[in-house]
């Protein structure tokens, strides 16, 4: 907190620190917001604050009871226990969204992201936060984000922005990809 | 026809789930959508179903009925044997970092105290050292050295429940290498669930990360144990078998850690001839 306000730390939100080094996406009050990899709520509630709805999706107990303590708090984020790999399992409690965020720590961030994009509606966007070490710790990161950039592509998503989030986290990507009008 | 958490929808038909929010999140767990035919949610239609008067009623709903699931899943998890195992076997082995991290420092108090003193070609033990400390010393560094005693206890008393309730949890894993180590594996998988799916192969090197990663990465030889290292049955074979007890025992241990899972009692036809072979592969010579 600062003067009242909420402070957003670049060094621990992902989504903070894309803001700061590259362009993003506009965070609109009507968005809906579907959000892999919610954690402890930290980002999620920010997000919150300027949007209309966030659907967010957490696997691990532990930070799901802090989320659920952000959801008591703000009316408009949606809590769901679910693995991001396995949409078809949440899929009768999500609408279409806007902009689909994803930030998990799985080998496979690509095909989770690819899988999920049936939420999106055409035009909407996908922030994808690709950690490099979580997909292949043997491999250079830049080698990993030009196979997912690669991955996206062929799956015909448009490419806005990939941006690399130093100095803030390393060894992270911000890819922010829109989905074409079908 | 598609199933959302508030009723199923056909065309423009819509049947209405009524039920109170427990009877939900029963609803939402037990219906799944395929991705291939699968037609995003509107949430007008939960207006048209009657179920929720406008948009706030119907994320206010949403939202009562996805804590409701959360809540119940987080329980679940917790319900399990291995949970409070997991937690047990972590404390103890912190309680281990922090007591030796406190004697040391403790020692190298002391010392400035008694210049002359070295514990080189002493076989004193540690706690027989705090002891000493703790009676030769006047004011907080006794009374640090009497805490180190104190948390030595409380050490001996949970390292006792651990291998107790690992001998309850994992039988057959307990069986084959003694309920601390038993334990441990079960702390580096992150849950029985988890090491009964693990290969033996990972079984063998849980524990050896670092040697893992430098093996990996460079060309430095695999390790050949990690945390089942600590049970004698490995560090006292011979060194030229040792790797060969440590494959084995993994072997045994990952059917081990399965039928712990899912029959969760000792299974003497499967332990009595896994414990010959271990023993056997440790009695070995390369002649």
């Amino acid at each position: 907190m600062l003067g009242g306000a909420l402070v957003w730390d670049a060094h621990r939100s992902k989504l903070s620190a894309l803001y700061h080094v590259g362009t993003g996406v506009e965070l609109t009050p009507g968005m809906r917001v579907l959000y892999l990899g919610a954690a402890n709520g930290t980002t999620v509630s920010h997000v919150a604050d300027y949007v209309d709805v966030v659907y967010a999706v957490e696997f691990a107990p532990r930070p799901m009871q802090d989320l659920l303590e952000v959801s008591r708090r703000r009316k408009n984020v949606i809590p769901i226990m679910a693995d991001a790999a396995r949409p078809e399992q949440y899929a009768p409690l999500v609408e279409s969204v806007d902009l689909l965020y994803q930030d998990v720590a799985q080998p496979d961030q690509a095909a989770i992201a690819l899988r999920n994009c049936a939420f999106v509606k055409s035009g909407g966007f996908l922030i994808l936060m690709l950690k490099t070490r979580s997909v292949d710790v043997r491999k250079e990161p830049a080698e990993v984000f030009q196979d997912t950039l690669d991955a996206l592509l062929a799956a015909g998503l448009i490419v806005q922005e990939s941006v690399w989030l130093a100095p803030y986290h390393h060894d992270h990507a911000a890819i922010v990809c829109t989905k074409p009008d079908v | 026809m598609q199933s959302y958490w508030f009723g199923d929808v056909d065309d423009e038909r819509c049947s209405p789930f009524d039920g109170d929010v427990n009877s939900c999140v029963d609803r939402i767990r037990s219906i799944s959508a395929s991705m291939d035919t699968f037609i995003p949610l509107d949430w007008k239609q939960s207006v048209l179903c009657r179920t929720c008067r406008d948009r706030a009623d119907y994320i206010a709903r949403l939202q009562a009925v996805c804590i409701a699931a959360a809540e119940r899943s987080i329980r679940e998890h917790y319900s399990g044997k291995d949970a409070e195992l997991l937690q047990m076997v972590r404390t103890l082995d912190e309680f281990d970092t922090v007591i030796n991290l406190l004697s040391e420092r403790v020692t190298d108090w002391y010392i400035t105290r008694h210049p002359t003193f070295s514990r080189k070609y002493r076989r004193t033990p540690a706690h027989v050292l705090v002891k000493t400390m703790r009676e030769k010393s006047r004011g907080a560094l006794g009374r640090v050295a009497g805490e180190i005693e104190h948390l030595t206890d409380t050490r001996t008393v949970l390292a006792k429940e651990v291998s107790a309730r690992a001998n309850e949890v994992m039988p057959n894993t307990s069986a084959l290498i003694g309920g601390l180590v038993a334990a441990r594996l079960l702390s580096h998988a992150g849950g029985l669930l988890e090491l009964s799916r693990l290969p033996a192969s990972a079984i063998q090197v849980i524990g050896a990360r670092t040697a893992l990663f430098a093996h990996l990465k460079t060309k430095s030889p695999s390790p050949k144990h990690g945390v089942i290292f600590q049970h004698r049955r490995v560090h006292n074979a011979p060194k030229e078998v040792r790797g060969k007890v440590a494959r084995v025992l993994a072997g045994k241990l990952a059917i081990a850690a399965r039928l712990d899972y899912f029959r969760g009692v000792a299974v003497p036809e499967f332990l009595n001839p896994a414990q010959e072979r271990i023993d056997a592969v440790g009695k070995e010579r390369e002649s």
